[in-house]
C-alpha cells in the first residue's frame, strides 16, 4: 500500500487581493522506501503541497478540495488534535533554512528530545539519550558533547543535520524535505542528500523531495513529478524523465541549465516571459503563454495528465516525440578574445591581501582578530577576456570583486589597472579611472533603491560624472534599457513594479551605462529562478560581444562559471588554489578540491549522477579567522599528509595557463623542476 | 559574555560620568550666585563670601567640578539649608518607599503586559486584540496624574472606598502597615506602566510567532500551549530585560507624578517640594541619584541581557 | 536525451517582458492608511480638534484675560455650556484657548526636534566611527536623565515663554530621533544601492541627501507623529506642575491644575473636559503615527 496518496488536491490563500491558487488539482503517491522529487520553480506551488500534507498551511492559506491519504485516514479532514499526532511522529519535515527554523534560546538537545517526549511516554533522561542517538544518527561528530550546544555555536551543515535528526527522531513513514541543501554551500550540500539517501535505507522510510534542482533531482530521486502553476505537468522515473522528456515545459527547463557536460558554444535557451499570476490564472494550458508548441488549441482548453504510458502521464496537447530528429544545436560564436601581448593586461591582482579586524565594543575598539579574507592572490585579466572566480562562502571571491572595483583596500599588496596602482588614487582621478570598473550586484531587490525611478537610476552614473546634457543622458538611458532587453517606458517605474529577472537587467543597465571595459558580476544569477537565469546568462554574452567587455564572474555555481568564462579560479579560504582556462579546470583539474566540487555539483543527468563515486570532500568548512596551517583545504582532502600542515603549497605549472598549488596533485606538473614563483 | 559586561560597565560610568558634569554645569547656571540663591535674598555680603570660601566656590571651575565627583562618590549628596539637613538623609528616608511603590508596580505590570502581549498576539486583529489595544492606547496617551485623578475620583470621592492620600508614616514599616492608602497609588502606577509596555510586548511577540522556530515547533506536533510557553514565551522575554531599563526614566517620572498627586512621602514628592520651595541642593542632589538610578537600571537590564540570551552568553 | 536549443519565437514585447504599472509606492502606503480605521479616526479626531481650537474662537467669543469674579465656578447653563471656573473663566472657551497653545506647542517641538534629530542622527551613523561614539555618548548622557526631572530643574530658574518652552522641549526631545535616525543609517550605509553609488564615482554628500534621508522618512514622518503627541502630553504635565505657561494664558494642563483644588466640591467641569481633551488628541495622534508605522510595513514587505 502507498505511504501517500494525494488525490485533487486544492490548496488556496485568501489574500487582500483575492484568493491565489497555489495547489491547484494535484494527484500523486509515494510508496514505501521510494524518494519521489516535486521539482518547479518558485511559485510553482511544490512547497505549499508539501506544507498541505503537514496542514502547515501560513495564514490564510487552506485546503479547499481533494484528499491526502495517509495509512488509511485522510489528513486533509482530520481534526487539529489528531493532525498533532502526525506531524514530528508519522511524518517529519525539514524546511530550508536551519538557522531560522531552530529555536536560538534552546539547546539542540532539548529540541530533539521535545518532540520525542511528546509523542512518546518516556522520562526525560530517556528523551535525552535518544537525542543523543539521533545526533549519532545524522553524523553529528562527538554527539552527547554537543547536545548542550545552541545553534549559533553550529555550522549551517550541522545545523541542517539537528533538522533532519529532529523531523527522524519518531521514526516517521515519511520525511519531507523542503529545499533541504538550498542555503548550504555545494560540499556540505552532497553531504547531506548523502546522508538523506542513507537514513532512507537504514530507517525503511520514505522521502518526498522538494527542490528546484535539477540536479539533484537527477541524482537522488527515483521519480520525479513536476509542477508548473500549480499543476503537475509530467510525471515519470527519474530516467524516463530526463531522458524521454515529453512535456515542453520539461524540456525547456533542461535545455536553459548551464550543463558542465555540454558544449560551451551552444547557446541556453531561454524561456521567454514569466510564470502566471495564480490569482487569476489564464484559461487552457498554463504554460501556453511561454510555450514555443502552443496553439489555438492550448490557450482555450486545459490538458490533463494522460498518454500512452501509464508510468509516464504528461498534461500536454502537443508533447515532445522522443523519437524525431533532433534539431541542430545553435551554434554561437564565442566572443574573439584578443590575443596575450603586453598592454592586453587589463588588470592584475599581485600579491593582495585582504583581512579584516573584528573587533567587538560600543566603546573601547579592541581587535578579537581578523578575518583573512584574501591571502597573497595573484591573478592576471587580460582585454576581453572572461575570469571566472569560483568556491564556496568564506573562499574570498566577493572581497576580490570588491577589491577589483576599488571598494575595499588591499591591506598588502596592489591592484594594478592598466597598469595604474588603484591604491595610489584618490579623489578626482579614482573617479575618472571608476568609470573604466563597474559592478553588477547579486541581490536584484537590494541593489536599487526603492525610492528612485528607474530612469533616475539609470542616470545617476552620467550624472555623477558628468556624462552629457540631460537630454542626453536621457536618450542614452533609453538605449540602455533597449540593449538589456526592457521597453524604454520603464524608465517611470519604480523597481518594485519589475520581477526579479528584469531588475537584473536594470543592474546590467546601469553597470553598462558608464561604458566600462571591465565588470565584476558578483553571483548574476544565484537569485533568479531557474527558468530566467539563461536569459540573463544569455543577455551577459551578447553585451560582451557588441561592447568589448571584460567581465570578471563571481558565483559558486561551476556550471554558471563554465557557460561564461575563458579563465577559471578556484578559491578556498582566502587562497587560490587552482587557475587554467576551461578545459583545464573541467577536464584535468590538478587539485583535490576543485575535483571534489566538480564531484559534487548535481548534473541533471541520472547516468552521470549514478557513474559519480568520487571521493567527496568531507567535514566543514574552518573558520577563516584561524585557518588551518600550511595548506588550508588539508582538513578535507582525502590525500592530506603530514607535509601539508607542515608547509604551504605553491602554485606550480600544470599547463600553458593551468597552475595549482597543491603537494599532491591530480595532474603531472610541467616542468617539474622549476617552481613558479607567481 | 564576561567582555560585553565590562564594556557596558565602562560605558556605564562615562555617562554617569558624563551626567554629573551636566548637573554640574547646570548648578552654576543659577541666576545670581548660588551662594545667594542658597541663603536667601537677605544674605549679608559677608555670609555670601563665608559661604563661598567654605564651599570653596572661589576656586577654578575644574577643581571645583574633580571636589563635587570627589563628594558624590562618597556619597554626600549635598546640603539642604532650607531642611536643615543633608541631602542623603532625606533620601534616605524616602527611599524605602518608593522602592515599595515602584518595586510593586513594576512586578505587577510586568506580570500583566507579558502575558498580555502574547494574548494579543496569538489573537492578533480579532476582537480581543482589539479591545486590549484600545485600552492600553487610552491608558498610554493619559497623563499619569489624569488616571490618578480619575481613580481618586471614582474609588476615594464617589465611592469613598479607599483613601485619597497615601500613608504618611515615618517608617516603612508604619507606611506597610496602612495597606489600603497604597492601593490607588500602586494601582496608577501599575496601569501606566503596563500601557507603556504592552505596546512593545505585543508586537515583539507578533514579531516571534511569525519566526521560523515556531513553524518547526508546530511541525513537531506540539500543543499551541507548549509552543506558547517554551518557545514564544522564553524568546520574548529576553527583550523584556531591555525594555525593563529603558523604560526606568520615564516609570521614575510617572512616580514622581504619582507622589505628587498622592502625597506620597517619596523621593519623588521630596524633589518636587524641594523645586517649588527653591532648596536647590535637594534639586540637584536627587537629580543626580536618578540619573544614576537610570544608568544603573540600563546596566543591569543590559547584564540580564547577556546572561539571558545564549547568543551572547556563549560568544 | 532531448536537446533543444532554438531561438525563441519573435514578439513584439521586449525580451524581458514588458513592464507592469503597479502602484507607486506611496499610493500603496496611503491605501494601506486608509484601511486602517483607527489611523483613520485618528486623523478626523485631530481634524476636528484643530478646528474646534482654531476656528472655534472665530464664532465664539470669551474673554480670556479678564478675569470675573462675580461668575465663579458657575454650573454649565445656557450662557456657559460648561460652566465658569475659580477665577470666572469661560470653560469651552478656556477650552479652545488652551488648545491653542498644547497644540501649537506640540507641532513645533515635533518639527524642531525631529529636524534636530535627523541631522545628528545621520552625521553620526554615516560617518560612524569615533565621532559616532562619541555623539551617542552624549546621547545616552541626556537620556539618562528623566525629562520630566530636568525640565522642573530649569524651570525653577527661568520663567518661560512660549519659545522658551518650544525650544526646551525640544532640545529634550531630539534625542528620540537622533538615535532612530542613527540606527537607520547605519543599516542604510551598508545597503548594496549605496554602494552602487561609490562604484560610480558618488561622494557621500549625494550618498546622504539622494539615499539615505529619503529612504528614511518613512521612520522619521512615524516618530515625529508620536512626538507630537508626547509633547502634549508632557505639556499636559508640566502645566499641572505649574511650570509652564504663566496665567493668564490657558493650557489644558493648567486647568486641571486649577480644578483638582474642587475635586470635593464637585465642579466637575472644571476637571474632565480638560482631561478629555488631552486624551483625545494624544490619542489620535498615536493612532496616526500607530497607522503610518503599520502601513510603511505594507511596503516593505511587498517585493
Amino acid at each position: 500500500m502507498s505511504v501517500l496518496e494525494i488525490d485533487g488536491l486544492r490548496t488556496f490563500i485568501k489574500r487582500r487581493s483575492g484568493v491565489v491558487r497555489a495547489v491547484d488539482g494535484v494527484s500523486f503517491a509515494v510508496e514505501p522506501g521510494e524518494t519521489v522529487g516535486l521539482v518547479g520553480e518558485s511559485g510553482c506551488g511544490k512547497t505549499m503541497t508539501g506544507l498541505s500534507i503537514m496542514r502547515l498551511l501560513p495564514g490564510g492559506g487552506f485546503i479547499a478540495d481533494g484528499s491526502i491519504r495517509f495509512g488509511g485516514t485522510d489528513l486533509a479532514a482530520l481534526n487539529e488534535s489528531a493532525m498533532r499526532k502526525v506531524r514530528g511522529n508519522e511524518i517529519g519535515i525539514v524546511f530550508q533554512d536551519p538557522m531560522t527554523s531552530l529555536n536560538p534560546t534552546m539547546t539542540i538537545g532539548h529540541q530533539i528530545a521535545e518532540v520525542v517526549r511528546e509523542h512518546r511516554d518516556v522520562s526525560k533522561t530517556e528523551a535525552m539519550a535518544r537525542a543523543a542517538e539521533v545526533l549519532a544518527l545524522v553524523g553529528m561528530p562527538r554527539p552527547a558533547e554537543r547536545l548542550g550546544y545552541y545553534p549559533h555555536q553550529l555550522s549551517g551543515g550541522l545545523r541542517q543535520r539537528v533538522m533532519i535528526g529532529i523531523a527522524l527522531a519518531c521514526d516517521p513513514k515519511l520525511l519531507i524535505a523542503d529545499e533541504p541543501t538550498t542555503a548550504l554551500d555545494v560540499t556540505i550540500q552532497d553531504q547531506i542528500l548523502t546522508l538523506l539517501d542513507d537514513l532512507k535505507e537504514r530507517l525503511g522510510m520514505a522521502i518526498l523531495l522538494i527542490t528546484h534542482d535539477m540536479g539533484v533531482i537527477a541524482g537522488r530521486t527515483d521519480r520525479v513529478l513536476v509542477m508548473y502553476a500549480g499543476k503537475i505537468v509530467e510525471k515519470a522515473g527519474t530516467g524516463r524523465l530526463f531522458g524521454r522528456t515529453r512535456h515542453p515545459y520539461t524540456a525547456a527547463l533542461l535545455a536553459s541549465i548551464p550543463r558542465l557536460d555540454q558544449p560551451v558554444t551552444h547557446r541556453l535557451y531561454a524561456i521567454p516571459g514569466l510564470p502566471p499570476d495564480l490569482s487569476a490564472p489564464p484559461p487552457g494550458c498554463r504554460f501556453a503563454p511561454r510555450c514555443r508548441f502552443a496553439t489555438e488549441e492550448c490557450a482555450a482548453g486545459e490538458p490533463v495528465l494522460g498518454g500512452p504510458d501509464p508510468d509516464h502521464p504528461y498534461a500536454c496537447f502537443h508533447p515532445i516525440d522522443p523519437n524525431s530528429a533532433l534539431p541542430p544545436a545553435e551554434v554561437v560564436d564565442r566572443h574573439d578574445r584578443i590575443e596575450s601581448g603586453a598592454d592586453s593586461d587589463l588588470l592584475v591582482l599581485e600579491h593582495t591581501v585582504k583581512e579584516f579586524p573584528v573587533t567587538s565594543g560600543a566603546l573601547m575598539r579592541r581587535a578579537v582578530g581578523t578575518v583573512k579574507a584574501v591571502s597573497d592572490v595573484t591573478l592576471t585579466i587580460r582585454r576581453g577576456e572572461t575570469l571566472g572566480l569560483v568556491g564556496e562562502s568564506g573562499c574570498g571571491k566577493t572581497t576580490i570583486g570588491r577589491m577589483i572595483v576599488a571598494l575595499e583596500r588591499p591591506t598588502s599588496g596592489r591592484v594594478m589597472f592598466e597598469g595604474q596602482d588603484l591604491g595610489s588614487l584618490s579623489g578626482a582621478r579614482l573617479r575618472q579611472v571608476r568609470k573604466d570598473l563597474q559592478l553588477m550586484f547579486q541581490d536584484p531587490y537590494a541593489s536599487l533603491d526603492p525610492r528612485m525611478r528607474v530612469g533616475s537610476i539609470l542616470r545617476e552614473p552620467l550624472q555623477i560624472q558628468g556624462l552629457g546634457s540631460a537630454a542626453e543622458q536621457r536618450e542614452r538611458v533609453a538605449d540602455l534599457l533597449r540593449e538589456v532587453g526592457l521597453s524604454p517606458r520603464s524608465t517611470e517605474l519604480y523597481p518594485h513594479e519589475f520581477s526579479g529577472g528584469q531588475r537584473q537587467r536594470i543592474g546590467l543597465a546601469r553597470a553598462l551605462a558608464l561604458s566600462p571595459k571591465l565588470i565584476v558580476a558578483d553571483e548574476p544569477v544565484s537569485a533568479l529562478d531557474v527558468s530566467i537565469r539563461s536569459q540573463i546568462l544569455n543577455l551577459m554574452r551578447r553585451l560582451q560581444a557588441a561592447h568589448g567587455l571584460t567581465y570578471v564572474v563571481i558565483s559558486h555555481d561551476l556550471s554558471v562559471i563554465r557557460y561564461l568564462a575563458d579563465q577559471v579560479g578556484v578559491m578556498y579560504l582566502g587562497k587560490l588554489v587552482e587557475v587554467g582556462n576551461s578545459a583545464d579546470i573541467y577536464d584535468r583539474p590538478a587539485h583535490p578540491y576543485t575535483h571534489g566540487l566538480l564531484n559534487t555539483i548535481p548534473v541533471p543527468d541520472p547516468e552521470v549522477e549514478r557513474a559519480k563515486h568520487g571521493v567527496a570532500v568531507v567535514g566543514e568548512l574552518p573558520s577563516a579567522m584561524d585557518p588551518p596551517s600550511g595548506c588550508r583545504f588539508r582538513t578535507r582532502c582525502p590525500l592530506a599528509q603530514d607535509i601539508c600542515a607542515a608547509e604551504e603549497p605553491v602554485l606550480r605549472a600544470f599547463g600553458a595557463e593551468h597552475k595549482a598549488a597543491c603537494h599532491f596533485p591530480l595532474q603531472t606538473p610541467v616542468a617539474s623542476s622549476e617552481v613558479l614563483v607567481q | 559574555m564576561i567582555g560585553f559586561i565590562i564594556r557596558r560597565i565602562g560605558q556605564a560610568i562615562i555617562v554617569i560620568l558624563g551626567v554629573t558634569l551636566i548637573v554640574f554645569i547646570l548648578r552654576h547656571l543659577l541666576p545670581g550666585s548660588i551662594a545667594r540663591a542658597i541663603l536667601g535674598i537677605r544674605a549679608t555680603p559677608f555670609a555670601i563670601a563665608a559661604f563661598n570660601r567654605q564651599n570653596g566656590l572661589n576656586n577654578p571651575l575644574p577643581l571645583q567640578y574633580v571636589s563635587f565627583l570627589n563628594q558624590l562618590i562618597h556619597g554626600n549628596l549635598g546640603y539642604s539649608f532650607k531642611q536643615n539637613m543633608t541631602v542623603d538623609s532625606i533620601v534616605s528616608h524616602d527611599l524605602p518607599n518608593d522602592l515599595v511603590l515602584v518595586g510593586v508596580s513594576l512586578v505587577l505590570a510586568l506580570l500583566i503586559a507579558i502575558p498580555l502581549g502574547i494574548v494579543q498576539a496569538v489573537r492578533r486583529n480579532k476582537l480581543t486584540d482589539y479591545t486590549a489595544t484600545g485600552i492600553a492606547f487610552v491608558l498610554y496617551s493619559m497623563p499619569a496624574y489624569l488616571l490618578g485623578l480619575l481613580l481618586i475620583a471614582f474609588f476615594a470621592v464617589n465611592l469613598r472606598l479607599l483613601p485619597a492620600e497615601a500613608p504618611q508614616a515615618s517608617t516603612i514599616s508604619g507606611v506597610l502597615a496602612d495597606p489600603s492608602g497604597l492601593v490607588l497609588p500602586v494601582a496608577t502606577l501599575t496601569l501606566v506602566t503596563v500601557a507603556l509596555f504592552s505596546r512593545y510586548m505585543r508586537s515583539s511577540a507578533i514579531d516571534s510567532l511569525t519566526q521560523d522556530y515556531i513553524r518547526t515547533a508546530r511541525a513537531k506536533g506540539l500543543r499551541q500551549s507548549a509552543i506558547l510557553y517554551r518557545h514564544l514565551l522564553r524568546n520574548s522575554l529576553i527583550p523584556v530585560a531591555t525594555l525593563v531599563g529603558i523604560s526606568i526614566p520615564g516609570i521614575l517620572t510617572f512616580g514622581l507624578i504619582i507622589e505628587q498627586l498622592f502625597n506620597f512621602p517619596g523621593v519623588g514628592l521630596a524633589y518636587f517640594n524641594a523645586a517649588v520651595n527653591g532648596d536647590y541642593p535637594v534639586v540637584f542632589g536627587i537629580t543626580v541619584l536618578v540619573a544614576v538610578a537610570t544608568v544603573l537600571g540600563n546596566l543591569i537590564a543590559d547584564v540580564a541581557y547577556a546572561v539571558l540570551d545564549p547568543r551572547v552568553r556563549y560568544d | 536525451m532531448t536537446d533543444i536549443s532554438a531561438q525563441a519565437r519573435p514578439s513584439a514585447t521586449p525580451e524581458g517582458g514588458e513592464a507592469v504599472r503597479q502602484d507607486a509606492g506611496w499610493r500603496m502606503i496611503l491605501r494601506a492608511f486608509v484601511e486602517n480605521r483607527l489611523a483613520l479616526a485618528g486623523v478626523i479626531l485631530v481634524v476636528i480638534v484643530a478646528a474646534f481650537c482654531f476656528i472655534g474662537p472665530l464664532f465664539y467669543h470669551t474673554n480670556q484675560v479678564a478675569t470675573n469674579l462675580l461668575l465663579v465656578n458657575e454650573p454649565p447653563g445656557a450662557k456657559h455650556p460648561l460652566g465658569t471656573d475659580n477665577l470666572g473663566y469661560d470653560v469651552l472657551g478656556r477650552l479652545m484657548a488652551g488648545g491653542q497653545s498644547s497644540l501649537e506647542v506640540g507641532v513645533s517641538v515635533a518639527l524642531v526636534a525631529t529636524v534636530i534629530g535627523v541631522l545628528y542622527g545621520v552625521i553620526s551613523g554615516f560617518f560612524g566611527g569615533l565621532a559616532d561614539t562619541v555623539l551617542m555618548r552624549f546621547v545616552d548622557i541626556m537620556l539618562a536623565i528623566p525629562v520630566v526631572y530636568l525640565f522642573i530643574d530649569l524651570a525653577t530658574e527661568f520663567k518661560p515663554t512660549l519659545l522658551l518652552l518650544i525650544l526646551v522641549l525640544a532640545l529634550l526631545s531630539w534625542l528620540g530621533p537622533a538615535r532612530l535616525v542613527r540606527g537607520e543609517t547605519l543599516s542604510l550605509r551598508v545597503r548594496e544601492y549605496v554602494e552602487a553609488v561609490r562604484t560610480m564615482g558618488g561622494r557621500s554628500g549625494r550618498i546622504i541627501v539622494r539615499h539615505l534621508v529619503p529612504n528614511t522618512v518613512g521612520t522619521i514622518v512615524v516618530n515625529a507623529t508620536f512626538q507630537v503627541a508626547d509633547a502634549i502630553s508632557i505639556l499636559a504635565v508640566l502645566s499641572y506642575f505649574g511650570f509652564s505657561l504663566p496665567p493668564p494664558t490657558a493650557t489644558w494642563g493648567g486647568m486641571l491644575e486649577n480644578g483638582v483644588n474642587f475635586l470635593y466640591d464637585g465642579y466637575w467641569w472644571e476637571i474632565y473636559p480638560a482631561g478629555l481633551m488631552i486624551v483625545l488628541t494624544v490619542v489620535a495622534f498615536n493612532f496616526i503615527g500607530d497607522g503610518l508605522r503599520d502601513s510603511l510595513d505594507v511596503r516593505l514587505q511587498r517585493r
